[in-house]
């Protein structure tokens, strides 16, 4: 069995909590995901860590998906339950963090977020900028805890007065270093379109790398 | 442009014929069975659709000997012609393309697979290849590449499609980068299935219950997780692509009213799961296909499909569930990156036989580190699972790397790789180091495959004729009879070198 309590919840938005949770005793890198499953229930789906790899507790940021099984689950949990993990997997991660040459960009959508904190947390001094494509602007999630001006929200369904924007009219008005190295994680279809747009701007695609979110 | 997209037929000193196509491992089989390689049968189809002559070069399917499938190859003079091979097949094709080269010097060889894609610059140092191309988007980057070279006679200095390695001039390569991961598939074609000639993939194939049978065009390419590390859908380059519910649909409905189809399988690495596989099954219904007497067959991992999901997939018609079950004990699921835990497989089995679904397994023996103690753990669950009718059919296989896949890169790390003879990697033998004699693997393969003769597993088929589902009785009557000759086969290959 390998469950672990749940140590702090948080209910971000009416959709989306952050749940911090004990930590597998194993390596793990930035970025990397877990399988994660509500005892006895038999089913589990991938999620992005989002909490530092050297932090001693996980982190994951779930997004409620109305037709999903598990997603509403976690929902639920109180602190002090327990959620079964497996992992870590995966190789969307860091290839060179202590290069701080490197100008790192992160574009991810809603949750998709998770991995690049998770980077952001355990590599402070990488040279980076977060492309964060959300819906509304409560979605900006711990944007705290980013450097000024690190971090940029394209919303597209902004009410506050300030225009709408998505990721890909932000790469458009605003190009990439093309020496950049580019990490993408959201929905297909964000990741279809934007990986045009950065070839178009002659990023080679040695330097892109995916994760794509069901 | 003339394209061909070929697979030649190989034959080994047993005269067993090798199965090369997309998804699968290749494996030499005196009654092979005709795999309709998905990607390359749409590749070929949106090359026809741009207006190209596509000529669909199964030799095997459409048993050819070599010598004529040569033959018909060169008398019919592609521009460009299409490969696909994997590790244990590597050096046949190097010579083969050499020699095809030889009599067709003008025609543009592209080579594609995964292990090519692992190794490119061995690829085309071997062979006279003209091109590798890196990505498993055959389809996308053929229907990119050809126009070009077809408008562009400088195409080897100038073609920057990303993914691929192109030959310059004798040994002079470039490389263009990596490939995009994510592609919209629902911009690749639904298969033409006249033109790859569907009929010769739709009888020989152990897993239908009914014929004719098909392959669906994979609603997911390559796999969702792709963490487990000998499998080729797990890479630092790799994610995966989705295709929509509605567009799988109308395929299946063509599919059943149009061809008469009476089996669908969808190769997917994993199949949808959760508000998909639900929209998929509704769709099915909703269609009325579930009553048309076609069964539905799919790959999915344990912990994908909640209860919910497969009770709705078995009033769907859904019959043949492939899971892979790779060993019993939690270290080889851990090594292996499963993401799975063992105490919930028999949920999942439970509820998919209780939905009327017939559970396939997909075990391997002979890891590295695999004890006896292991072994015997999963010989033990296996026949549990199969006498108790937990699961209705298995295939077992011995644990071979791959396509340098990471398990495949461990074995090299740890030296613990027996041969570096790429013929060696056919799975028709144990080529790394074990704890224990490959001799126990061997036998416990046999034990296995051995359960379908069991009069415990017998009585538990005749058991479930009391469902009075029609599929139970063609299980016991039909698929029972064929599986007698599949199991003796499969313990010859996996036994035969064991002297």
């Amino acid at each position: 069995m390998k469950n672990y309590q749940v140590l702090d919840i948080i209910h971000l938005t009416t959709s989306v909590c952050k749940i911090k949770t004990e930590r597998p005793d194993s390596l793990i890198y930035a970025g990397q995901c877990f399988n994660v499953g509500v005892p006895g229930d038999s089913v589990n789906r991938e999620y992005s860590m989002y909490s530092s790899a050297n932090a001693d507790y996980l982190e994951f940021l779930v997004r409620v998906l109305e037709e999903g099984h598990v997603s509403p689950l976690l929902q639920r949990l109180k602190v002090g339950d327990f959620l079964e993990i497996d992992g870590p997997y995966g190789q969307f991660i860091l290839r060179e963090p202590e290069n701080q040459s490197l100008r790192y960009v992160f574009l991810g959508t809603g949750t998709g977020i998770a991995p690049f904190r998770s980077f952001v947390k355990t590599y402070p001094k990488i040279n980076y900028q977060i492309i964060h494509g959300i819906r509304y602007p409560e979605e900006q999630y711990d944007k705290s805890d980013y450097i000024d001006g690190k971090y940029v929200s394209c919303i597209s369904k902004n009410d506050a007065g300030s225009p709408s924007r998505r990721v890909t009219d932000y790469l458009l008005e605003n190009p990439i270093d093309k020496d950049s190295v580019v990490y993408l994680c959201g929905n297909k279809n964000m990741i279809i379109d934007v990986f045009e747009i950065l070839r178009d701007q002659q990023v080679p695609g040695n330097n892109i790398f995916t994760e794509v979110f069901f | 442009m003339k394209i061909s997209i070929s697979y030649p037929p190989i034959v080994n000193d047993l005269g067993q014929k090798a199965m090369v196509s997309q998804n699968r491992n290749v494996q030499f089989f005196k009654k092979p069975t005709y795999l309709l390689p998905v990607v390359y049968a749409q590749a070929a189809t949106w090359l026809k659709e741009l207006g190209h002559q596509v000529y669909w070069d199964d030799g095997n399917a459409q048993l050819k000997s070599y010598n004529k499938w040569v033959e018909d190859l060169v008398a019919w003079k592609p521009e460009v012609i299409v490969f696909e091979a994997t590790t244990p097949v590597m050096k046949f094709y190097w010579s083969m393309i050499d020699y095809v080269k030889e009599k067709l010097p003008e025609a543009i060889i592209i080579m594609t697979g995964y292990h090519s894609m692992r190794k490119p610059e061995e690829t085309l140092l071997k062979c006279n290849a003209d091109m590798v191309i890196r990505s498993s988007h055959v389809d996308f980057m053929l229907s990119r590449i050809v126009p070009y070279i077809e408008n562009n006679k400088n195409w080897r200095l100038t073609l920057s499609l990303e993914g691929l390695l192109i030959r310059m001039n004798g040994k002079e390569l470039r490389s263009t980068g990596n490939f995009r991961q994510v592609e919209p598939l629902d911009r690749s074609p639904i298969i033409d299935r006249d033109l790859v000639r569907w009929g010769d993939y739709a009888y020989e194939n152990g897993n239908f219950l009914q014929t004719p049978g098909t392959y669906a065009t994979s609603v997911i390419r390559d796999c969702m997780f792709g963490k487990c590390t000998f499998c080729r859908y797990n890479g630092p380059d790799l994610t995966f692509s989705l295709m929509s519910v509605q567009r799988s649909l109308d395929e299946y409905e063509d599919l059943i009213k149009n061809k008469g189809v009476r089996e669908i399988f969808d190769d997917s690495g994993v199949w949808y799961r959760g508000k998909e596989a639900r929209e998929f099954a509704q769709g099915i219904i909703d269609r009325g296909l579930h009553k048309m007497g076609c069964y539905f067959g799919i790959n999915t991992r344990f912990e994908y499909l909640d209860e919910e999901t497969i009770k709705l997939l078995g009033k769907a018609n859904f019959r043949f569930v492939l899971l892979g079950y790779e060993a019993a004990d939690e270290e080889t699921l851990a090594r292996l990156n499963k993401g799975y835990q063992l105490q919930h497989v028999e949920s999942c089995l439970n509820w998919l036989t209780q939905y009327g679904m017939h559970p396939h397994l997909t075990i391997m023996v002979g890891y590295y580190w695999q004890t006896q103690e292991m072994l015997d753990k999963t010989v033990s669950e296996v026949k549990r699972l199969m006498f108790s009718g937990l699961a209705r059919t298995l295939q077992v296989t011995l644990c071979t790397p791959l396509d340098y896949t990471p398990y495949h890169q461990e074995c090299i790390d740890n030296k613990v790789l027996l041969t570096d003879d790429y013929n060696d990697f056919d799975m028709s033998k144990l080529i790394v180091k074990t704890p224990i004699p490959h001799a126990q693997y061997y036998k416990a393969v046999k034990e296995m495959y051995s359960i379908a003769f069991d009069p415990r597993f017998i009585w538990r088929q005749i058991m479930f004729l009391r469902t009075m589902q029609k599929k139970d009785w063609q299980f016991l009557f039909t698929y029972g009879v064929r599986a007698i000759r599949r199991v003796r086969q499969h313990i010859f290959n996996l036994t035969v070198n064991n002297a």
